[in-house]
């Protein structure tokens, strides 16, 4: 029983992770919480429900298409929403801002064409759970769990030995010297834009598939926002400790407490943390003036 | 007729709440996406002193503003020498934390289903005079040197330290008097609508309320009294385009941030004597040299 929690808790995580990094990729190259990171999610889930629906697409089309099309999506909201406010060199309080009123709109939007109803993916994996060594365990969450950790192995991958990877890093720590070296620095945030849309996508599609699909399901970027934050913001290795850490805490307390409860005891072991460890599980303190 | 005076009713009395997120925004640049968990908390404990505890009228608003001070004191005690993102986390966690209890604790509060039989105390005067005395304070508040302080350290934390300002201090009374703003508002709102459930105080509540500030300006009060009126009243007003209502308010502020970034008024604000509305102004121009390349 506490195996198959820990697992479920872990799979949850696993997503929480994926959202955590993407936020967490855009905090490190411009330095603001992208709440629109959430709409991303949400707008990626309903356009891998359409083609799921249309073309009676299997598990992992349906994802891979999710996935492409939160790539696309951030592009567009950087391009749409971020990059005039960066010409006129606006203050990251507006990036913030705009990224909330973004995270609405486009939340209306979705509400404009879908309706303020619930969708359900169609069932896509034949067998509910599998038993291993006597523990019973979800196929969804199997699932879930390999997905973030390939994608997590991947960006990690990309990040160290990609120019494009290296770019970005570079840009994490100081955006203005990554531009005298010569990158393209609106390059370098359309890909991380891409980059963390991916993830969002990926994230939006599967918690979709593994739960129900409505409007908000957006929301749920602020488990990446918690993530990262008390993973230590600016440091992507600690976002996912943090969210796996989430995942399990939620889980945990969600067995015992009840689910109405379960917001409360997150809260206080949040504070808890922030006062004896204010650093974040990596350490490290990137400064920040929002 | 009557439609209408409830609406602006509705209106006023969430200015009134939005203006909490003006002074802890405006004044010390922090942001609470936990501000509506203050109305809440304003909007059921007066509710609850009043039904379950047979307080009169009065104490019982000052009450649950007073319980409101108290846990943004709390709360600020342990986050506001951190990090901004952290009293940003904290205040959302806090939030959600609210709405949770409010929503479990179904004896006390009526659960998710909200509580009922409220009696209507709030009158139209009292909300009219409760909103020109809020704006009257907020206006004091931030000509004063106690807000220029606040100003101060918004602007650049480290130098207003080495001024002599307690930065620490100044950001938590800030907080408190956000909180009493909020909590005083909901507390009216309860004895309004005579109806309260926890799902009217969620986190994106108090992400409106900034969206909201910014669209008027957050160095204006002015502005942001402007704003949040209009878009507190608006949805009422507008419903018979309902679903682009909020599409479209998004689609203005995005506008906005992008032509005037520092909200449709600026700095700008209306007053009675020139001569005092430059000396504001002066004390808040300059939004800050924080640029992003």
């Amino acid at each position: 029983m506490i195996i198959q929690q820990l697992v479920n808790g872990f799979s949850v995580g696993a997503v929480y992770a994926l959202i955590a990094v993407g936020f967490g990729l855009v905090f490190n190259v411009l330095k603001f919480s992208n709440f629109s990171h959430g709409s991303t999610m949400g707008i990626s889930a309903y356009i891998a429900y359409l083609f799921a629906m249309k073309f009676h697409l299997s598990i992992v089309p349906t994802v891979s298409i999710g996935t492409i099309a939160g790539g696309i999506c951030a592009v567009l909201v950087e391009l749409i929403a971020f990059r005039p406010l960066r010409k006129r060199g606006g203050q990251i309080v507006y990036f913030f801002v705009t990224s909330i009123t973004m995270l609405m709109l486009l939340e209306n939007i979705l509400v404009i064409f879908f309706g303020d109803t619930f969708y359900a993916f169609p069932k896509m994996i034949a067998s509910t759970a599998i038993t291993v060594a006597g523990v019973s365990i979800s196929t969804l969450y199997l699932v879930m769990l390999g997905c973030s950790v390939c994608a997590l192995a991947l960006l990690s991958y990309w990040l160290k030995y990609t120019k494009m990877g290296v770019a970005i890093r570079a840009a994490s720590c100081a955006i203005n010297t990554c531009n005298l070296m010569g990158a393209n620095v609106d390059a370098v945030i359309s890909w991380t834009f891409f980059v963390a849309g991916l993830m969002a996508g990926l994230s939006g599609s599967l918690l979709g598939i593994s739960y129900t699909l409505y409007p908000q399901i957006g929301q749920i970027v602020v488990k990446g926002f918690i993530a990262s934050v008390v993973g230590g913001l600016g440091n992507l290795t600690g976002a996912v400790v943090g969210a796996i850490l989430l995942g399990i805490l939620e889980v945990f307390f969600i067995a015992t407490i009840g689910a109405g409860l379960t917001p409360a005891a997150t809260f206080a072991i949040m504070v808890l943390f922030l006062f004896l460890r204010p650093q974040g599980v990596a350490g490290t303190i990137v400064r920040d003036k929002a | 007729m009557e439609y209408y005076t409830s609406v602006l009713m509705f209106g006023a009395i969430s200015t009134i709440g939005t203006l909490g997120t003006f002074v802890l925004t405006g004044l010390t640049g922090l942001f609470s996406l936990g501000q509506a968990a203050f109305m809440a908390i304003g909007a059921y404990s007066a509710a609850m002193g009043v039904v379950r505890y047979n307080l009169p009228f009065a104490p019982a608003v000052i009450l649950s503003v007073g319980i409101a001070v108290g846990l943004a004191y709390i709360i600020g005690y342990a986050t506001l020498n951190l990090r901004q993102d952290y009293f940003a986390l904290s205040t959302f966690g806090f939030g959600e934390a609210v709405r949770a209890v409010l929503t479990t604790s179904v004896q006390l509060t009526g659960g998710a289903l909200g509580m009922t039989g409220i009696p209507k105390l709030t009158t139209g005067p009292l909300v009219v005079i409760s909103l020109v005395v809020v704006v009257w304070l907020i206006r004091n508040v931030r000509v004063s040197r106690f807000g220029r302080e606040c100003v101060a350290l918004r602007l650049d934390e480290t130098a207003a330290q080495a001024m002599g300002v307690d930065v620490f201090w100044r950001k938590m009374q800030v907080f408190m008097l956000g909180a009493a703003l909020s909590a005083y508002a909901g507390a009216l709102l309860a004895f309004y609508t005579s109806y309260a459930e926890p799902n009217m105080f969620g986190w994106m509540r108090s992400v409106e309320w900034i969206i909201m500030v910014f669209l008027g300006g957050r160095d204006s009060l002015t502005g942001a009294l402007l704003g949040s009126f209009v878009l507190n009243t608006a949805p009422e007003v507008l419903r018979f385009a309902s679903q682009m209502r909020t599409a479209i308010y998004c689609i203005l502020i995005l506008v906005t941030l992008n032509l005037r970034p520092r909200g449709l008024l600026g700095a700008w604000e209306l007053s009675f004597s020139g001569i005092f509305g430059q000396r504001r102004s002066a004390v808040t121009r300059g939004g800050g040299s924080q640029h992003v390349s």
